[in-house]
């Protein structure tokens, strides 16, 4: 196959608006489609992140009181609901809890290293819960100890209740003692007592999963606060291996059998982490699936203007392709002619292109906090294009190949 | 140099048998300028076309060059027709989207010759036909005969064994069509083999041998006196301008 790249750019400089055309969409959807794959991959490398929990296993249940009960009681009542759930067969632990990994939403604070730091260090998801909650979230520990009954605090409604002692996960404690002493220091958290690091569990996910959480991603703590609080509280239960549905069925059957004066929702009030990951991350999902789709229809709609001009030209020159035959090409030769002519087309609109994603990444950094695009993603960009472009142009390319070279003598 | 023996070429359709070419004979030496004359519809440009092989032939044989040419597949008659045969085209089929150089260039570029051997091919072929001046020169900036010379320079620049020419003045005026026409004698009593199809007796007066075909077959011009009486007056025309 003769390689003819210079009469065919002599050709494309006597077509411009064609060429210039093509080129700039195909600039433009190398620079969406780049972005977009990017986007794509970012949010299910999200909604892939580790929550720590034992997701196979663990369910949520969302009690909320019925009636006026003093705090006295709420407390009372859930140590009583706590006992009835961890002597049902099917469930191996449970534990009170102020909010769960994936929620969607919760409790975090500052963090300082003094009282009177004015800004602060960084930012920590709080949890509050017993000492049952890391083994009934299934969390790793992995320094330290967990929490011991006597350090477990009521905390009421209005109370503000700060334990000497807490639990940090490893990207907490990391961050704030990056030599790895971090067992056995303290932080401020809110107020002025110190909470003194007693326990590290690898991986706890903070309850939010928007884009703004990302600076603090797996920073959370834990303290050993179980919350008497009149409107309600999540009860994290982890069944033992296996029973997750029969533990699910039977909770709440449990739960009732303590007190009826008690709301657990039908639809949201008992849920397994499939769910609640789901939920967790529909935002996240539904962007893949519609940068997914713009990446298609564009792709589709560049392919189809390949297919559309290089049919239209075919068409033009179809005498041309003849007395090009008559002059002694081959079939091959003329394939090819059409190939390298898309080749250099595409060439141009991807160098352009590349300008374009490298500016819209840009653009979108500053505008909406997204991260900095790798070099990889402007590649596989590039290499689709490429592919797409060749491969629009085939079946009008494989066409011009088999005009006869008689069409040289045809008058038009 | 070509010889066709009992060559017929038949358009077939659902419903009719068109013979283009019937028992079709003849036999052109190497150095010989044969016009092929007949009138519309006889089977000159189907007998042209089949000779350079730009289409196949349902029966007979045809040697080109020594090569029994109806076995070939297509790269090899590419090939052949590549290196083998210069085409003049009535309507010059200059590539409009290139300049001259380019325009001449395109059959050495399949023949995956060198660019130095190349441009030094074109420029002698351009000097040939008076057009090295106008390389840069775009066809639709060149007249009739212009174009018709840089076809004839693109024809003659991959130093062919044998030229076909279909109507090459057709398109021409009568001073424009005369330099064409001198420009082929000259070429021919250089040694190139040619076969020109035309239905201009004075043209085909000027050539060394005529054949002429009706109805798809090569009739003696003995039996056509109305054909040879415009011939021998052409003819006379000519040596009495001489």
């Amino acid at each position: 196959m003769s390689l003819q790249i210079k009469p065919i750019l002599a050709a494309l400089r006597r077509h411009k608006a064609g060429t210039l055309l093509i080129a700039l969409q195909i600039a433009l959807t190398l620079a969406i489609v780049c972005n977009a794959l990017f986007i794509i991959h970012d949010r299910l490398a999200h909604i892939g992140e580790a929550s720590g929990v034992d997701e196979a296993s663990v369910f949520v249940i969302h009690n909320q009181w019925g009636g006026d009960q003093s705090e006295q009681e709420i407390d009372a009542q859930v140590r009583a609901d706590m006992a009835a759930l961890r002597q049902l067969p099917s469930v191996r632990d449970a534990a009170p809890a102020s909010g769960y990994p994936l929620q969607g939403g919760g409790w975090d604070n500052f963090i300082t290293m003094t009282p009177d730091q004015v800004k602060p260090t960084t930012d920590s998801a709080v949890y509050g819960g017993d000492e049952h909650l890391i083994d009934s979230l299934g969390l790793q520990l992995v320094a330290g100890r967990n929490f011991r009954p006597d350090e477990v605090a009521t905390m009421g409604d209005q109370q503000m209740v700060i334990p000497p002692v807490v639990i940090v996960t490893r990207a907490l404690a990391d961050r704030l003692f990056p030599d790895g002493s971090a067992l056995g220091k303290s932080f401020y958290a809110m107020g002025a007592t110190p909470s003194t690091i007693i326990g590290i569990v690898q991986t706890m996910h903070r309850q939010g999963t928007s884009t703004w959480d990302r600076p603090y991603a797996g920073q959370a703590l834990i303290w050993p606060l179980r919350r008497a609080d009149t409107r309600g509280l999540y009860y994290v239960v982890r069944a033992k291996p296996g029973e997750l549905a029969e533990a699910m069925r039977e909770a709440p059957r449990a739960l009732y059998a303590q007190t009826r004066m008690r709301i657990i929702a039908g639809k949201d009030g008992i849920q397994d982490y499939a769910r609640i990951r789901q939920r967790a991350y529909d935002r996240d999902r539904g962007m893949a699936i519609l940068m997914g789709v713009i990446c298609t229809v564009l792709l589709a709609i560049t392919a189809a203007g390949i297919v559309g001009l290089t049919s239209f030209w075919v068409g033009q020159r179809r005498k041309q392709i003849g007395v090009r035959r008559a002059l002694g090409a081959r079939q091959r030769d003329i394939l090819g002619y059409f190939l390298t002519e898309n080749l250099l087309i595409t060439g141009g609109g991807v160098l352009l292109g590349l300008v374009l994603a490298v500016g819209m990444n840009l653009w979108l950094i500053v505008r909406f906090a997204s991260q900095p695009m790798p070099i990889a993603y402007l590649g596989v960009g590039v290499l689709l294009l490429v592919l797409l472009g060749q491969g629009a142009v085939l079946a009008p390319a494989l066409k011009a190949s088999r005009v006869p070279p008689v069409e040289a003598t045809r008058s038009v | 140099m070509l010889k066709m023996t009992h060559l017929s070429k038949v358009y077939r359709t659902e419903v009719v048998e068109t013979y283009a070419l019937r028992d079709f004979n003849i036999d052109v030496k190497e150095g010989e300028f044969v016009a092929v004359t007949g009138p519309s519809g006889s089977g000159k440009t189907t007998f042209l076309t089949i000779a350079g092989l730009l289409e196949t032939f349902t029966g007979g044989t045809y040697h080109l060059d020594g090569i029994e040419v109806s076995q070939l597949d297509d790269n090899a008659r590419s090939k052949i027709r590549n290196e083998k045969i210069g085409f003049i085209f009535q309507a010059f089929n200059l590539i409009p989207d290139l300049n001259v150089f380019d325009n001449v260039e395109v059959p050495l570029r399949y023949r995956g010759m060198k660019a130095p051997e190349r441009k030094q091919r074109i420029m002698d072929a351009l000097e040939r036909v008076g057009l090295a001046s106008r390389a840069k020169h775009y066809p639709a900036e060149l007249s009739g005969g212009q174009q018709q010379r840089v076809a004839i320079a693109r024809a003659l620049a991959g130093s062919p064994r044998l030229l076909l020419a279909d109507e090459p003045t057709g398109n021409l005026d009568t001073q424009m069509a005369r330099g064409v026409m001198e420009l082929l004698e000259e070429i021919h009593r250089e040694g190139a083999t040619i076969v020109m199809v035309t239905h201009d007796p004075e043209l085909a007066a000027r050539a060394q041998r005529n054949v002429h075909i009706i109805d798809g077959q090569v009739v003696d011009l003995a039996e056509d006196p109305r054909f040879h009486a415009h011939v021998v007056e052409a003819r006379q025309g000519k040596v009495a301008a001489e």
